[in-house]
């Protein structure tokens, strides 16, 4: 464990109690990110993405949940820390972005007043630096115009270009962890793969890292370094991008590839739907949790839970009883 | 060549019509927001326009019909009814703006609090609420009014204000439950903004349009339950004028001279429907333009 961590996360947990019990959203979770690196969350709707994302910003509800664990983010533990603390550390170290532009923007604040809040309240700029650098964050998002749009409110633009206004937002305090979740549902295919150049770009010029949370895997193929497959609240597979694409040995991560779309594919081609539904997290198997779903479930895999397999040297590892064997040819 | 100029000029001149432009209100609107503003200019500067005095009686025209001398006739007392109305109208706008006052500077932040804050605070200061909610308000301010004695307007304010203080809570705090969820609120935290800027900044301007539409329905209902009142005879004493009081009075000569009712009657209708006009129009561009995003 080196000093240059960015994000530390330890056997986090994250358990909502419902009215009909404790239901637990994210299970001991760990993992690392290192310092200008962007690292992809992936799972199935309900797989516990959004949760895991909000509480490594430490946003929960403020009743009615409990997280253990720990998560350090650039030596600043978050979880028990209390709403003052944090908001020290939101803004200016680590920033979110929504998944739907439509409502993450304040539609009776004109755009450019929206970034100018970090920078004022946060970094204490006076009114004419703060509108200056607005308007710079804004063509840095790639805004045409930018000193007009400055003046817009959010209903007169598009949702590609409002996204990225959202992301001007996000890095007006230039923080060094950039949180993405699911930046690109609500957009169109084009207005998508504009916004994730974009991430990709900024990560590089502003030196952060970025983690890329997506249900598709598309997304995170190539702009990301290291993939994190979840499953019911846990890590069942994590490694670089290359590992998880070529050598992945969790059968949900290859049901997860099969269920995407490839462009070699012959026209007409059916999708590989994964049978059956996420399990729900209030009541799960006893075993794998996967294993109901799993073509090679065994008994051992409705009794007993694999756990995530230490890493071999190239930071791979996947929980599974029965993993894929490595040679495996690469889903096209 | 001239052929691809005359498609940038079609071009460029349909963005310019695609560009949205400020919904009108309509004329019916200013037309209404002109009324009320006469209204109100007459309530305030009653004593200064050149009006008969209102409590003046003139044995020589008693329920006189309308004429040069008394625009809208005389009442049983020979006293101006135009003269009159325009009095009266202080007695509710004062009443309708003081208890809104009341009404809205306590309820409304407590619904915001209540709904921004959630948890015990939220859930006990609605049990309250809604437990004075469950009461009739016109019934408690006439069981309290009618033994809060002597009457005064300011007594009536009171009461008519912390009756609506409920109404005004409930409403607020649903339209700030509705927005608080948003993620533009989220955004705002995630930012490291304090509860209070996204108070005052994400979520008051959001709510704005639902609360001063309320606010105009708020003024048009306490209007109403002031003219209720004053019929009851729980409003300001007479000989002080008040819309209500004088629809009261005329009920007993209603056969001799039916002016006395119509036109006290007539100016509270105008007055509400202006009220009512303007909350609704209000609403539907506001949300309008809410959809439109």
């Amino acid at each position: 464990m080196n000093e240059a961590k960015l994000l530390v996360v330890r056997d986090l947990t994250t358990t909502f109690h419902t009215p009909t019990g404790p239901l637990r959203a994210v299970g001991g979770v760990s993992f690392d990110l290192e310092q200008n690196e962007t690292l992809g969350i992936v799972g199935e709707s309900g797989a516990g993405k959004t949760v895991l994302a909000r509480t490594i910003m430490g946003l929960q509800p403020r009743t009615n949940v409990e997280v253990s664990g720990s998560v350090l983010l650039n030596g600043f533990e978050v979880v028990g820390a209390s709403e003052k603390q944090k908001r020290s550390i939101w803004g200016l170290q680590v920033a979110m972005v929504f998944q739907d532009p439509m409502t993450s923007l304040n539609p009776v604040m004109r755009v450019g007043k929206q970034i100018d809040e970090v920078l004022r309240v946060r970094l204490g700029m006076d009114r004419h630096a703060a509108k200056a650098r607005a308007i710079e964050l804004l063509e840095l998002v790639g805004i045409p115009s930018p000193a007009e749009r400055y003046c817009v409110f959010p209903g007169e633009l598009s949702g590609g270009m409002r996204q990225r206004v959202v992301i001007a937002t996000a890095l007006a305090g230039s923080p060094q962890l950039l949180m993405a979740d699911e930046p690109t549902t609500g957009l169109d295919v084009t207005i998508q793969a504009q916004i994730l150049n974009l991430l990709d770009e900024l990560k590089g010029r502003l030196r952060m890292s970025v983690v890329l949370v997506t249900h598709d895997l598309g997304v995170v193929a190539t702009r990301s370094s290291r993939i994190i497959v979840l499953y019911a609240g846990r890590i069942v597979e994590i490694g670089s991008t290359r590992d998880v694409f070529a050598r992945h040995r969790m059968p949900y991560t290859r049901a997860l590839l099969e269920g995407s779309p490839k462009i070699s594919n012959p026209s007409h081609t059916r999708l590989l739907a994964i049978p059956g539904r996420p399990p729900n997290l209030a009541n799960l198997p006893r075993g794998c949790a996967f294993a109901p779903r799993c073509s090679y479930a065994s008994d051992r895999c409705r009794e007993e839970r694999p756990e995530l397999e230490p890493a071999d040297e190239v930071g791979h590892a996947f929980a599974c009883w029965h993993p894929l064997p490595l040679t495996q040819k690469i889903p096209a | 060549m001239s052929s691809s100029l005359y498609v940038n000029e079609a071009v460029e001149e349909a963005v310019q019509h695609a560009r949205p432009e400020r919904k009108k209100l309509g004329v019916l609107f200013w037309i209404c927001v002109g009324w009320l503003a006469l209204n109100l200019f007459g309530a305030i500067f009653a004593n200064v326009l050149p009006l008969p005095n209102p409590l003046f009686q003139n044995y020589a025209a008693i329920n006189a019909g309308p004429s040069l001398h008394h625009l809208l006739g005389t009442d049983d007392l020979g006293r101006d009814i135009f003269a009159r109305i325009v009095y009266g109208s202080r007695v509710s706008i004062e009443v309708s703006l003081g208890s809104m006052l009341i009404g809205f500077g306590i309820g409304a932040p407590l619904g915001m609090l209540a709904a921004y804050r959630r948890g015990k605070f939220d859930a006990i200061l609605s049990a309250i609420m809604y437990c004075f909610l469950a009461f009739p308000a016109i019934i408690a301010t006439i069981a309290v009014l009618s033994f809060w004695t002597p009457r005064s307007l300011f007594k009536i304010i009171v009461v008519v204000g912390v009756a609506s203080i409920p109404l005004v809570y409930r409403v607020i705090r649903s339209a700030t439950l509705s927005c608080s969820t948003k993620d533009y609120v989220l955004a705002a935290k995630v930012q490291g903004a304090s509860d209070g800027r996204i108070l005052m900044k994400e979520l008051l301007p959001n709510i704005a349009p639902i609360g001063v539409s309320f606010l105009l329905i708020g003024i048009a209902t306490v209007v109403t339950l002031e003219g209720a009142l004053a019929f009851l005879g729980l409003s300001v004493s007479p000989p002080t004028p008040s819309w209500g009081n004088m629809i009261n009075e005329s009920l007993a000569i209603l056969q001799q001279n039916p002016w006395l009712a119509i036109f006290p009657s007539a100016a509270m209708c105008l007055f509400l429907l202006c009220l009512n006009f303007i909350g609704d129009r209000l609403r539907s561009h506001f949300e309008v333009s809410e959809v439109k995003l």
